[in-house]
């Protein structure tokens, strides 16, 4: 047997068997071998690529640009990823895309300047990185709501002191003036009870700055999946309460500049709402949904099938200390509206006459620069 | 003896929630003495008082720790214990302790009055049977074994979720069963239930599930 039949062979053999996806291409780009995983790989067959400009099997803008990386080789001998190797990402046929390690070495073959890439599939270590990075948004996140609830708790304790003192001032005034008093000392108690009004202002407005300065980072996120995160994370636990989730998700939603925790939040807390309102009820559905609204901006929704709201509640719904539950406190919704706010947003609830439930809305800018202003 | 003429000793250490409960008082027309700590209770010795009111949580002593204290000197006075959010395990210790009352802040003037002038008028040292607690038992005794249940776990200072959770039922279960007790032990509040129910021998139920309290 000819020795340039035998390493022919020897060739064949290492392209079919490599785990790696080997593709060999002249100086001017194009194809020359194109190794069997290389098909598994892009999705095109050997005939399809071989002949043809490699660039095929990059996505934009390297795909716009390759020719020129070749042709700076060739003009400067400047090696940018010769010898080195580095992370890039691979088009499919169908024109998906995925990362791989690309490594290329640079050498004769036949006579010919060649390159020679291998290409090392890393999707799947991107998927465990991916991962990991939403465990760990996860873990932020219920970690910030424990924070909150620890802080609520905090509030609650010290926003007596202010109240109780209030009161007090305000009911020995009022004992006072309904018999015969002296008037300075009644205007004393009323002024004492005004402070302790501003104290627990003073209170209220920590929180709200704990809230919207304490590291906002807002991001171009898709508002779909912020939902649908912090949807899942309030519905644990939700299981034994029977409640039936409609999800209405619209398609193609333009992405929102937001801080995602914080908007996490607020979905949380009206999810949480909202099963809470719909205890004992015979018929308990939730629905979350998500729209356009012109005017660039979207809107979120939450919907119960409780038993509603008394209509003087809806006006200092979202007020501090203004609670409709045994042992709530009235934090929550003053918490959402200060972030929905923050986000140059609005939020607001409405009764739904079909189902005698209650649906709270928010509604959020989608230009990029709209919250921009917000630090 | 008039009301006005014993002094209500006042002990909190916040300044405001002291400087208007003296006001109120005063506006009732008591005479009060007012303190910033547990020890300037203890330093001003022996005051003729017709009670204290002392705040639960305070720095350096609590109101429990010198209701303690005030115990062991032999006191005369009946101790108001005033407890904050979610501290109704404490003010269950306090009443076990002595005290003949506790209040939950934020208060009804009226709900503070009422129990300062019980207090000052029929001196009850502690947990007595009075001419209202006599028929405690026979109240209990309406009780259905799941009301007791309740009942339990609502004087160890448990919120409904959390008794839901302990009994395996639901939360609003628990509401129509707390509302039923309330309403067959004859009791409008809690520190009332809590009294009631300690006077009648119901001991806070442990907890069973809870990894820590």
């Amino acid at each position: 047997m000819p020795q340039s039949n035998r390493s022919r062979e020897r060739l064949e053999a290492l392209l079919a068997t490599a785990v790696d996806g080997i593709v060999i291409i002249d100086k001017a780009g194009l194809v020359q071998v194109y190794s069997p995983a290389c098909e598994r790989l892009f999705g095109y067959t050997s005939n399809e690529v071989v002949g043809r400009n490699v660039k095929m099997l990059m996505p934009s803008p390297y795909h716009e640009r390759h020719d020129d990386y070749l042709g700076h080789y060739r003009d400067t001998g400047e090696k940018r990823i010769i010898g080195i190797g580095r992370e890039v990402v691979g088009r499919r046929k169908d024109g998906s895309t995925f990362p791989m390690y690309l490594s290329v070495g640079d050498g004769s073959f036949e006579g010919e300047a060649t390159f020679v890439g291998i290409i090392h599939d890393i999707s799947d270590r991107h998927r465990a990185e991916q991962r990991v990075a939403e465990l760990q948004s996860e873990l932020l996140h219920v970690t910030r709501l424990s924070a909150m609830g620890q802080m609520a708790s905090a509030l609650a304790h010290e926003l007596n002191q202010p109240l109780t003192a209030n009161m007090n001032y305000i009911k020995a005034a009022l004992r006072l003036s309904e018999g015969e008093h002296d008037p300075v000392l009644v205007r004393e108690l009323l002024t004492k009870a005004a402070a302790q009004t501003t104290r627990a202002g003073d209170i209220i407005r920590r929180l709200r700055d704990f809230i919207e300065k304490g590291q906002s980072v807002h991001v171009a996120e898709n508002l779909n999946e912020v939902v649908e995160e912090a949807l899942d994370l309030a519905l644990v636990g939700a299981a034994d309460a029977n409640v039936k989730v409609l999800r209405d998700l619209a398609h193609g939603l333009p992405t929102v500049s937001i801080d995602k925790i914080q908007i996490q939040q607020v979905v949380h807390n009206l999810v949480r709402n909202a099963i809470e309102a719909m205890q004992g009820c015979r018929v308990a559905q939730l629905t979350i949904s998500t729209r356009m609204q012109d005017r660039g901006a979207v809107i979120v929704s939450v919907e119960d099938t409780g038993a509603g709201l008394a209509p003087d509640v809806f006006e200092k719904l979202f007020q501090p200390f203004v609670t409709t539950k045994d042992t709530g406190m009235g934090i929550g919704l003053s918490v959402c509206r200060s972030i929905i706010e923050a986000h140059r947003g609005r939020i607001w609830a409405e009764a739904d006459a079909m189902t005698g439930g209650t649906k709270f809305m928010f509604q959020l800018p989608v230009r990029e620069g709209a919250v921009n202003g917000f630090v | 003896m008039g009301l006005s003429e014993k002094k209500i000793l006042i002990v909190d250490d916040d300044e405001a929630v002291r400087d208007s409960l003296r006001a109120l008082l005063m506006s009732a027309g008591f005479s009060v003495c007012d303190f910033g700590s547990a020890r300037a209770v203890l330093d001003a010795g022996a005051i003729e008082g017709g009670c204290l009111i002392a705040d639960i949580r305070m720095p350096d002593m609590d109101g429990l720790e010198l209701q303690e204290e005030l115990n062991r000197r032999g006191s005369e006075w009946p101790v108001i214990v005033v407890t904050g959010h979610g501290d109704v395990p404490l003010a269950v210790r306090a009443m076990k302790a002595g005290a003949v009352d506790f209040i939950e802040k934020p208060y009804d003037d009226d709900v503070l009055l009422e129990a300062v002038r019980r207090a000052v008028v029929s001196r009850p040292r502690k947990l007595e049977v009075t001419d209202t607690d006599k028929d405690s038992k026979a109240r209990l005794a309406a009780l259905t074994a799941r009301e007791r249940d309740v009942l339990g776990h609502v004087i160890a200072g448990r919120p409904n979720k959390l008794i839901a959770f302990e009994l395996g039922i639901s939360p609003r279960t628990v509401e129509i069963h707390r509302a039923h007790l309330m309403e067959k032990m004859c009791v409008k509040s809690l520190p009332e239930l809590v009294r009631l129910a300690l006077v009648a021998g119901i001991e806070p139920a442990p907890a069973t599930r809870e990894q820590t309290n």
